[in-house]
């Protein structure tokens, strides 16, 4: 699956590359990004981060970012569907995160009416115990699990969530009942970390940033990425290579509205193109420690759905969401 | 607090009382819908059915005092002004919804105040109005580049 | 000692002339977006940081610790003059510090704010500098139950906030509490009370309900009594300045409310509002001129407002030693270190430690700033209560909505604040506190959250919340906070008797 996605991003860059070539018109377009979340957050400094590479760059002449914050998502995706329409100026970040909350909170608007353009970034999320913790590795946790999911408390983000189903998904891969983890939600980054420093929870689980410099300044123990092998920026073997079958990653990408021509979704898909190629973009990524992961097009589509399908999986397997 | 001679019951203190009443039932039938999911957590209902319980308490006693008349005394009522406040509000909320912007809605909420304080001066703070909505809008959505709702005036800078 | 060298060191960072530009700019934007209701620090830092992301990081990094201190001095300014709180840990301010500016005392209110802010926010960010290490180590070490029982504290100190009539004011507490029940559970990811309209999934907004019950129903209930009493506002009335009582009367305030607010900011779910509630009652307890509570007591506004800037410096704790962002100001700050590649935490100290000391020396050039800049103003600040009554109040009508628009652009937002401005012209014509209803919503949600985490990781077991030694002693103080009273009134009635 991943090595699938991996060489179509392959031919995607390789086709970008020629068609960033060509295609070196000066910008005319006036674009608007729709961060559905307050400013501050992942999405937001996704949508400020488009703005200023696309302007830098001279893709577009101006962009605004206007922020509709809410529930996941939710309102954001209500807005651009129902008030957008069309419109082929027009783009709204998002991430994994929507298609969870647009699950749990059962939505009437779903990904399937906006114009999926392009995936931009993804990060891996981490697992890591109190640096004084008996767990050493995967197999550990693995094994705590089985004996007794109660017992493992972990601490993340909110509830139906990325992390709440990455915690789901490892319970299921280390055999344990996925109904049963004792998964505590915590509103902001912060208290989550707070918790598990302070020895409150066994485990914690998040993005790999919200943890980097108290693993590296050995307060808190590293268990693993879920990634599918070792990335560059840690010791820790991933989580799969551990052999506990679990791989999922937090990504951002950027949609369009629904009903607009295949002309103008074109025209969005090229300038995002041109976007991630521009150096103002690698530089961002650099500066914020962001994984490139462009993919657009149909793949990008398809993928989206298979993430909806396996996320709705996990959902109704945690209970959080009645089939 | 009494000041009146007599204890009358206090037909407004009761209308509280019923009202307190009615958010209980209304907190209480949310509550019932909602469903508990993890084995651990002490669940969502927990709350509601506090909050319910307390506010069916204190629309007893909210009522008990309405009947001894316990309630402070009020004044008459002046309904203009309120109504004139409440409908530059309104006005506001509907051009916005509306998309026409926020500096002719504001200009409106300002006029309408000012003459629910007794001034007589409508078009003059009318313009007043606009010109602090402009200032703001220039402030905010220009040099801070936040997203303020905009209309066809707002277009204009 | 080590603290001293790094600090001076710090200093020569701070004042080169460039950064002292820097924070001058921070602590005016700061100011000026404090004031607006709704548009806080954090949002400000947010807009800023894609136009900083070119500048040199110590420049930019002191300009956002400018923001963030500037923004707490310019929320309370408002809270006093309009009744506007500008954020909600100014809400506190505004109970005393509106009825002194209405009573011609707006200068004094105005002054003890500006100094106690100052006094406080110097001891507090000393505290970061030489006790940041230690106080970190007992912040973490705070679970899930100890915030409860501090909850629990709290909640009993908002008593002092009903007024005369202990059902009235317990009802403005529960519909507090049903407020913040209206969003999606952080727990179950289930939505309450929010029928179906996705802008109430998000929760109560605080400074909605905030600026709707003070600002909004004030002016509904001022317009709606002008045929029968013409409110008449003195801008000054007796001195400008704080008199030699006044000071008497400030300065305990002041230190008390820093003893709150630092220690409550560091915690990393402690937030600003709770320690400028527990000031504010202990100030009430403590004052001798009790008869003057809710009707402009000035040991009200010192107290409260020393408290709140205490508690910012606070927030820097977590965030400069562990890189725990607990406020959102904070993790706008954060994703500012982030976006230079810098990641606070204890590396931070050894990797750039002429950043770190840097940042914690501008903030003491910061407040100085603050204060130099706000007293002079004060003069002019309280001639805005001399502008005719309409367009007072029509001015404070448009920044309430122009704030609330700003913040979250939605007419569901205002029809909100258009709601709870009615809600707050109906209690004050019933003779229902108003302070109580916000307190409830802010401590009901982090009550029920943390009470409901505590028992997960138990797994049921209510034992939790005495085997713990912080929970355990902060139960008994709020089991003595509660019964105190009624044993002194006993006292006090056992005392006239023998007389």
């Amino acid at each position: 699956m991943s090595q699938l996605r991996k060489s179509l991003w392959r031919g995607a860059l390789a086709a970008a590359a020629v068609a960033g070539f060509v295609t070196t018109a000066a910008a005319q377009t006036d674009l608007k990004i729709m961060a559905p979340a307050a400013p501050g957050g992942g999405w937001d400094q996704t949508a400020r981060s488009m703005q200023q590479a696309l302007t830098q760059a001279g893709i577009a002449k101006s962009v605004q970012v206007a922020n509709v914050p809410g529930a996941g998502g939710s309102i954001g995706i209500a807005q651009l569907v129902n008030n957008s329409k069309g419109d082929g100026n027009q783009l709204m970040v998002m991430g994994y995160v929507m298609v969870g909350a647009l699950l749990t909170n059962k939505s009437p608007i779903t990904l399937d009416q906006t114009t999926p353009i392009a995936r931009l970034t993804t990060e891996y999320e981490a697992i890591v115990v109190p640096a004084d913790s008996p767990i050493k590795n995967a197999k550990d946790l693995a094994a705590a699990i089985k004996a007794d999911p109660a017992k493992v408390t972990w601490a993340g983000g909110s509830a139906g969530g990325v992390d709440h189903i990455a915690a789901a998904l490892f319970a299921k891969a280390a055999g344990a009942d996925p109904t049963k983890i004792n998964y505590i939600p915590f509103s902001g980054g912060g208290e989550a970390l707070a918790a598990i420093l302070g020895g409150k929870v066994t485990a914690g689980i998040s993005g790999y940033g919200e943890f980097e410099s108290q693993v590296k300044a050995g307060k808190l123990r590293l268990i693993g990425l879920t990634s599918a092998t070792k990335t560059a920026n840690v010791d820790v073997p991933s989580i799969k290579e551990q052999g506990i079958d679990l791989e999922i990653a937090n990504w951002r990408a950027v949609v369009a509205p629904p009903g607009i021509s295949a002309d103008q979704k074109k025209a969005l898909t090229d300038a995002v193109e041109k976007m991630v190629q521009s150096k103002e973009w690698q530089e961002i990524l650099k500066a914020k420690g962001w994984e490139n992961a462009y993919l657009s097009g149909d793949a990008f589509a398809k993928g989206l759905n298979d993430e909806i399908a396996r996320t709705k999986d996990v959902l109704t397997a945690v209970g959080l969401v009645k089939s | 607090m009494t000041t009146s001679p007599q204890r009358r019951i206090d037909v407004a203190g009761l209308a509280i009382a019923l009202i307190l009443l009615a958010l209980a039932g209304l907190v209480w039938w949310d509550m019932s819908k909602l469903q508990i999911l993890s084995p651990y957590d002490l669940g969502p209902k927990v709350m509601p059915i506090v909050v319910s319980a307390g506010l069916i308490l204190l629309a007893i006693g909210n009522g008990i005092s309405a009947l001894r008349g316990d309630l402070p005394t009020r004044e008459s009522l002046d309904w203009t002004p309120i109504v004139l406040i409440l409908g530059g509000l309104a006005i506001l909320i509907a051009l916005i919804t509306l998309g026409w912007g926020f500096i002719i809605g504001t200009a409106i909420l300002f006029a309408a105040t000012s003459t629910a304080f007794g001034r007589r001066a409508f078009l003059v703070d009318l313009l007043i109005g606009a010109g602090l909505a402009l200032f703001v809008y220039l402030l905010l959505g220009k040099l801070l580049t936040l997203s303020l709702p905009a209309g066809p005036l707002e277009r204009l800078f | 000692m080590e603290a001293f060298y790094s600090l001076a060191s710090g200093l020569s960072v701070a004042i080169q002339p460039m950064n002292l530009l820097f924070a001058l700019i921070g602590v005016l934007l700061g100011t000026a977006v404090g004031v607006l209701p709704g548009i806080g620090p954090a949002l400000t830092v947010a807009l800023l940081l894609p136009i900083t992301f070119k500048l040199d990081p110590g420049g930019s990094i002191i300009m956002f610790a400018g923001i963030y201190y500037g923004g707490m001095y310019g929320g309370s300014t408002t809270a006093i003059l309009i009744n506007t709180p500008g954020e909600s840990a100014s809400m506190a301010t505004a109970l005393e510090g509106n009825k002194m500016a209405k009573a011609g005392r707006g200068g004094p209110a105005l002054a003890t704010a500006a100094i106690g802010s100052f006094v406080a926010g110097t001891i507090a960010t000393l505290g970061l500098t030489f006790l940041a290490p230690y106080l970190v180590d007992i912040a973490v070490s705070f679970g899930p139950e100890d915030y409860f029982a501090l909850m629990c504290v709290a909640f009993i100190t908002v008593s002092a906030t009903f007024g005369d009539s202990p059902v009235r004011g317990l009802t403005s507490l529960f519909i507090g509490l049903l407020l913040g029940l209206v969003g999606i559970d952080i727990l179950s990811g289930q939505s309450r009370l929010s029928f179906g309209i996705p802008e109430l999934y998000d929760n109560i907004e605080v400074t909605t309900l905030a600026v709707g019950l003070f600002a909004v129903g004030e002016a509904l209930y001022v317009a709606s009594r002008r045929h029968i009493e013409e409110e008449k506002l003195e801008p000054v009335r007796g001195s400008l300045w704080m008199t030699k009582e006044d000071w008497k009367r400030s300065w305990k305030p002041w230190i008390r409310g820093t003893l709150f607010g630092f220690p409550i900011g560091a915690l990393p779910a402690g937030g600003a509002e709770i320690p400028t509630f527990l000031s504010y009652s202990t100030e009430k307890r403590l004052t001798k001129h009790p008869e003057e509570f809710g009707h402009g007591a000035i040991e009200g506004v010192a107290g409260p407002e020393a408290a709140n800037n205490a508690s910012a410096a606070g927030t820097l704790v977590p965030l400069l030693t562990l890189g725990l962002p607990t406020s959102a100001t904070a993790a706008m700050m954060l994703a500012g270190f982030q976006q230079y590649g810098l990641n606070p935490g204890p590396l931070l100290f050894a990797e750039r430690p002429d950043l770190v000391w840097g940042l914690i020396a501008s903030l003491f050039i910061a407040n100085g700033m603050l204060l130099v800049l706000n007293l002079p103003l004060v003069g002019l600040w309280v001639r805005l209560l001399a502008i005719p009554q309409p367009w007072l109040y029509a001015g404070i009508l448009v920044f309430a909505t122009i704030g609330t628009i700003a913040a979250n652009p939605s007419p569901v937002e205002l029809i909100m604040l258009t709601v709870f401005g009615v809600l707050g012209f109906l209690m004050r014509r019933f003779d229902f506190p108003i302070a109580p209803v916000v307190v409830g919503l802010i401590l009901g949600p982090v009550a029920e959250s943390q009470l409901r985490r505590a028992l997960s990781i138990s797994l049921g077991d209510p034992m939790v919340l005495l085997e713990s030694p912080i929970s355990a002693t902060l139960l008994v103080i709020a089991l003595i906070a509660l019964i105190l009273p009624f044993v002194m009134k006993g006292l006090g009635r056992f005392k006239a008797v023998e007389d």
